[in-house]
């Protein structure tokens, strides 16, 4: 993990999520993402009109609503927004074709489970599942970390703002019953409480 | 039950009187009150006996640094009395006695204990030969303290990582300022305290002749540090190691802190250290910072009548506390011939407290029984260790002893800290820390109130500075002080029972005779005596030690060292070591639709697999029946946890060409083909198909567990040859499942239109992308288990929708679902290899029948060079096809393969095959018995040798016309 500190998140619209109580989970694993790596993949997603993180290990909120992360020098992470239920985003997967541009699409929405920790509790939650810094002053909004919690490789993204935290949590789709036990079993002293999708509607 | 009056009683709730037992009889303390604190509160001293010999022991720190308070809750031995938190109804009981605690039938050992030297464990129960095994009984009957609770249920311990700019070890005076100081400075501070409430020394100790320092000092820190926005304080919290980057554990509860602080203080302050004279470990001798914290912390008064024994300036002020508090001190014994400070002698004095200078106490007396300190045996000191041949007898209840200090070194010599003895100051001091840890206060060797502050605040100035903050307070000049430890305060008896360790019933001759005997070094010396090796860990006993063996070698106590203080710091429980167990586990989507219908699941590395429906008792029907099942009609299998790479890119087929041992360049588009991997040495690692979607698309599987491994064999050579591909592990994205059966072309047809799945139109190792159910899939035509059967692979997302409408669609051919069990069966009759169970790591493809998928023509694969010189070598053994009669004992995988009296291989795979009605197996076996028709004799259960026949591989349709029908 590297940058951690850069300074060049563009503050995005407050998510709507909710209660902010102490913390709050949603599984937001039925909206879609999708992944791009190569060198042409900057150009390519440039071309449809995303904006994009200058360095690794950070990430942007477009005006839409959706997320891009850059989780390396040539490889992009974009997470579909609430306001259109991810429907631009399934659009550019469904659209992308293999041709001779070295540009490969990740098929992110099936590897990839997607969790939301929100509240002022999430960084102590974390802290009993992963040993990465995730308090606000060393993981402030628009920082990326691609680390391993409970025993298994996660991507963490803070796409809160400097007074709602909010992570969005990636990791293996066939472990997420697993990581979501214990993601709650950590929640449980904080009176964390599972939100529903329909929710930050 | 009687307390004495406030202010005294820091700790305790006086409303809230709490009811328990103590070896059956019923007691009431106080909420807030120690076990150890209850029980003398009523007038318990006698806590427990001592490990070897047996004697009565009472509190000697009231601050858990000894084993003089171990005792037996109902579920957990070895607790510490003095600062285990009294709960309401708890019931204690001592142990490690024999009869009763108060009438131990065992205290006759101590009568013994000439015959009982260091080391006589070693010397005596060995001889003559065999005589061991007499002894040992006998010695384990009388080993080992408290008894454990075999039911008792586990509990949730856990873990969590706490972050921060400093982390100070202790909250005394110095850590309670350095906190404040970094913080004041904007520093993010983590304060760690063992004890319940914060002031460390200021809550019990006294600093000067008015007694109210302490007091307003700690209000006004603690107030100050309880409401700084910048300091998190963990109370009764214990930081029981220093790893490298100050990565420390700490322990609060049923919690362990994994705390990261880019700065680390200790200020951990410093042991009261015993005085050595004969039955210094009676109950009622104390130390006297253990008297102080019995009438600060919990308003119990120690004694009525007390002699105090110093070697320094604080027994003065102790004894000033014990005046105060209405105990009568029958004398001050100084060791020192004068005090530092002459006031408090003439404060003494005045007080009508008679002050013995330039004497010590020889020995505690005691009645019969000894349960408790009866008086003391003043004598003046006339020499090293040498006393008076007379002296003076005072009645006491109390005696109370301090030595001097030793700092709580632990930490800090874990982190590298050396420590070097002040022959001036008869103390230890310590150099050498690592960058970013820090010491300060009586750990650092100022005790002096006002020293300890300055500092506090110097070592927090140069934190804030590490930290680029800007320093607010000024810093303050430490000045010159008294010193506080005596240089000789060991004082053998004739008679012995002067003791060094008080938890291993240590005396000042076993220490002495040990060095005699030749241990010079005070490793061995610990080694050979057990000194320091107890639950205080050489708290009381390193620096008398270190003394005593420096004097015994003619060395100086800085060359003779301590012991290395390891982690941990106090005892912790292996509860909190495991914390919360994480143990991963990956599901299909069709996991549930496995529990619904009854399914067995077994672990496949990390994965949960169906291993059979139905019950565990009927494992072998089930498989059986599954197996037979696909064989006759159609059966459908989950194999998502089948590895999954994409390699896309105009060098796709090259990296696979290189990466695999056939040839890739020229397989054409819409075909699938086995794929060997080996590793440098010709070993092979792993096998799947290859199968080629695209010019530039290669979609390759890999075996369930070692795909993680080879996709990073992928990324490593590809770093090195930095072909344009990209490699994306698309495992857990892309679900499959394998519909297999005479009739599972018919299921396909129902819900795949656009797709000729005609033997022709879809061959045999055929690929396809297509849509099934209306889900967009990747068809591969593939024969593991032997039958015509299609592997439909769909994201992962839609898979439950793909198994529901094959599960629909195969309704009217009586589809059922089959485990790894029933294909393993199926794989193993047409003598599928299973990568990782029918290989080992030495397998080379010839040993295993692969030479067919190696190629010959092409210039270069991983291995090639070591395939080559392996081939070229006489081949020792062969993985070769078995059978036996049903009703033969069936060999198990790992039995023997014999050639001779040698061991020439192993079974690997074996199971009954309905289809064939045998026995079958894959086995090694030497090369010379690997001919069909040969007999091999395999050593199954009990020893039985039954002799296998090998035969040509397949087992079963050995023309391949099922599958590629």
């Amino acid at each position: 993990m590297s940058s951690l500190n850069t300074e060049s998140h563009i503050e995005p619209a407050p998510l709507q999520l909710g209660t902010l109580e102490q913390c709050t989970l949603v599984d937001l694993t039925e909206l879609p993402r999708v992944g791009f790596r190569g060198q042409q993949s900057a150009e390519y997603l440039q071309a449809r009109g995303f904006t994009l993180p200058d360095a690794p290990n950070r990430a942007v909120t477009q005006a839409d609503g959706s997320h891009v992360a850059r989780l390396s020098q040539t490889e992009y992470l974009i997470l579909g927004s609430l306001q259109d239920r991810g429907e631009r985003i399934a659009d550019e997967q469904a659209r992308w074709e293999l041709d001779h541009s070295a540009n490969y699409l990740l098929p992110r929405e099936d590897s990839h489970a997607w969790l939301q920790l929100s509240g002022v509790c999430i960084a102590e939650v974390m802290a009993k599942l992963c040993g990465v810094d995730l308090r606000c002053a060393a993981f402030p909004p628009g920082a990326v970390a691609q680390t391993s919690a409970a025993r298994i490789n996660v991507i963490v993204i803070n796409l809160g703002s400097k007074g709602q935290a909010a992570f969005q949590i990636l990791f293996d789709r066939a472990s997420l019953e697993y990581f979501k036990d214990a993601v709650l079993d950590a929640m449980a002293e904080f009176d964390g409480q599972v939100l529903e999708i329909e929710a930050l509607q | 039950m009687s307390r004495l009056p406030a202010p005294m009683g820091l700790l305790i709730d006086r409303n809230q009187p709490l009811d328990f037992s103590f070896d059956g009889k019923p007691y009431q303390g106080l909420a807030g009150d120690s076990i150890a604190s209850a029980l003398l509160a009523n007038g318990r001293f006698l806590l427990s006996r001592s490990f070897k010999y047996h004697r009565p022991r009472g509190p000697l720190t009231m601050a858990g640094q000894d084993a003089n308070t171990l005792v037996q809750l109902q579920s957990e031995p070895n607790v510490l009395a003095d600062s285990h938190l009294l709960e309401s109804g708890v019931q204690v009981t001592g142990q490690n006695f024999n009869g009763s605690l108060d009438n131990d039938n065992d205290a006759y050992l101590g009568k013994f204990s000439k015959f009982m030297p260091v080391g006589f464990y070693y010397r005596s129960f060995y001889k003559p030969k065999g005589a061991w095994k007499l002894w040992e009984p006998i010695i384990r009957k009388k080993a080992g303290l408290g008894v454990l609770d075999l039911k008792f249920q586990p509990e949730y311990y856990d873990k969590a990582y706490l972050f921060a700019d400093l982390a100070v070890i202790g909250a005394g005076p110095a850590g309670l300022q350095a906190a404040l100081t970094a913080a004041n400075a904007g520093a993010k501070v983590l304060l760690i305290e063992q004890q319940p409430v914060l002031g460390g020394s200021l809550t019990y100790a006294r600093f000067d002749l008015e007694g109210n320092r302490a007091q307003t000092l700690r209000r006004e820190l603690v107030d100050a540090v309880e409401g700084h926005a910048n300091i998190r304080v963990l109370k009764k919290a214990t930081c029981n190691a220093w790893f490298t980057d100050n990565y420390l554990p700490v322990i609060q509860n049923k919690r362990m802190y994994k705390v990261r602080a880019t700065q680390c203080l200790i200020a951990s302050g410093s042991f009261d250290q015993p005085v050595i004279f004969r039955n210094n470990d009676l109950p009622g001798v104390m130390l006297t910072s253990a008297a102080q914290r019995l009438m600060k912390l919990y308003a119990v008064k120690p004694g009525k009548r007390a002699v105090v024994l110093t070697g320094n300036d604080d027994g003065y002020l102790a004894a000033l506390d014990l005046h105060d508090q209405g105990v009568e001190v029958a004398a001050l014994v100084d060791m020192r011939n004068n005090p530092a400070d002459r006031a408090l002698l003439l404060a003494l004095e005045r007080r009508g407290i008679v002050c013995h200078l330039g004497s010590t106490v020889f020995e505690a007396l005691h009645e019969k029984g000894m349960r408790h300190v009866s008086g003391a045996d003043i004598r003046k000191i006339t020499g090293l260790g040498q006393v008076a041949s007379s002296g003076l007898v005072l009645d006491c209840d109390l005696l109370c002893m301090s030595g001097g200090y030793m700092p709580v070194y632990q930490l800090l010599c874990q982190a590298g800290g050396k420590l070097a003895y002040d022959d001036q100051l008869a103390e230890f001091t310590l150099s050498g820390l690592p960058k970013n840890l820090t010491v300060a206060g009586s750990a650092h060797g100022y005790h002096a109130l006002d020293n300890v502050l300055a500092d506090a605040i110097h070592a927090a100035a140069e934190i804030v500075v590490a930290l680029n903050l800007e320093l607010t307070s000024k810093p303050l000049a430490t000045r010159p002080e008294a010193q506080v430890n005596f240089p000789w305060p060991i004082f053998p008896h004739p008679k012995g029972k002067d003791f060094v360790d008080f938890d291993e019933d240590l005396q000042v001759r076993d220490i002495i005779n040990a060095t005699k005997i030749g241990y010079r070094d005070i490793q061995l010396v610990k080694r050979y005596s057990t000194v320091g090796m107890g639950p205080s860990q050489g708290r009381h006993s390193a620096l008398p030690t270190a003394r005593l063996v420096a004097a015994c070698t003619q060395r100086g106590i800085s060359e003779t060292g301590v012991t290395t203080a390891r982690p941990p710091f106090e005892a912790e429980k292996l509860a909190h070591v495991a914390g919360r167990a994480f143990d991963p586990y990956r599901q299909t989507p069709m996991h549930k639709r496995h529990m619904d219908a009854g399914a067995k699941m077994m672990p496949a590395g990390i994965w949960q697999r169906p291993a059979y429906y139905g019950k565990a008792s009927e494992r072998d029907a089930c498989m059986q029946a599954e197996a037979l099942h696909v064989r006759n009609k159609v059966g459908i299998i989950d194999v998502s946890t089948l590895g999954g790479l994409d390699v896309r890119g105009p060098d796709a087929a090259e990296l696979l060409n290189r990466l695999y041992t056939f040839a890739f360049l020229k397989q054409p588009i819409g075909r699938s083909r086995y794929a060997l991997m080996t590793n440098e040495h010709g070993v092979v690692i792993d096998d799947g198909v290859c199968a080629r979607f695209g010019e530039n698309h290669f979609y390759v599987t890999a075996t369930t567990s070692g795909v993680d491994r080879i996709y990073q064999q992928m990324l490593k050579w590809n770093a090195q040859w930095r072909l344009n591909v990209d490699i994306a592990n698309v495992t857990a994205a892309i679900s499959a499942v394998n519909v297999a059966g005479p009739d599972s072309r018919k299921v396909l047809e129902k819900v795949c239109q656009d797709l000729d799945l005609s033997a022709e139109g879809f061959p045999y190792l055929g690929v396809r992308q297509g849509t099934v159910a209306g889900i967009k899939t990747r068809l591969l035509r593939v024969g593991f288990v032997g039958e015509l059967g299609y592997e439909i692979h769909v994201p992962a997302r839609h898979a439950l929708k793909l198994w529901d409408a094959l599960m629909q669609a195969g309704q009217a051919f009586d589809i059922r679902p089959f485990g790894v069990e029933a294909q393993r069966l199926l794989r193993l009759e047409k003598g599928h290899v299973i990568i990782s169970q029918d290989t080992d790591g030495m397998t080379h493809p010839a040993e295993i029948d692969m030479g067919w998928a190696v190629s010959r023509t092409k210039p270069f694969f991983v291995g090639r060079r070591s395939v080559d010189i392996l081939e070229a070598q006489p081949q020792k053994r062969k993985l070769v096809g078995f059978t036996l009669p049903r009703v033969s004992p069936r060999p198990l995988e790992g039995h023997l393969v014999l050639s001779g009296a040698d061991i020439s291989g192993n079974v690997t795979s074996c199971e009954y095959s309905q289809s064939l009605d045998k026995i079958i197996g894959l086995a090694y076996a030497a090369f010379d018995q690997s001919q069909p028709g040969q007999q091999i004799p395999i050593r199954v259960e009990d020893g039985v040798i039954v002799h296998a026949t090998v035969v040509k591989l397949p087992f079963f349709d050995p023309e391949n016309q099922r599958q590629e029908h």
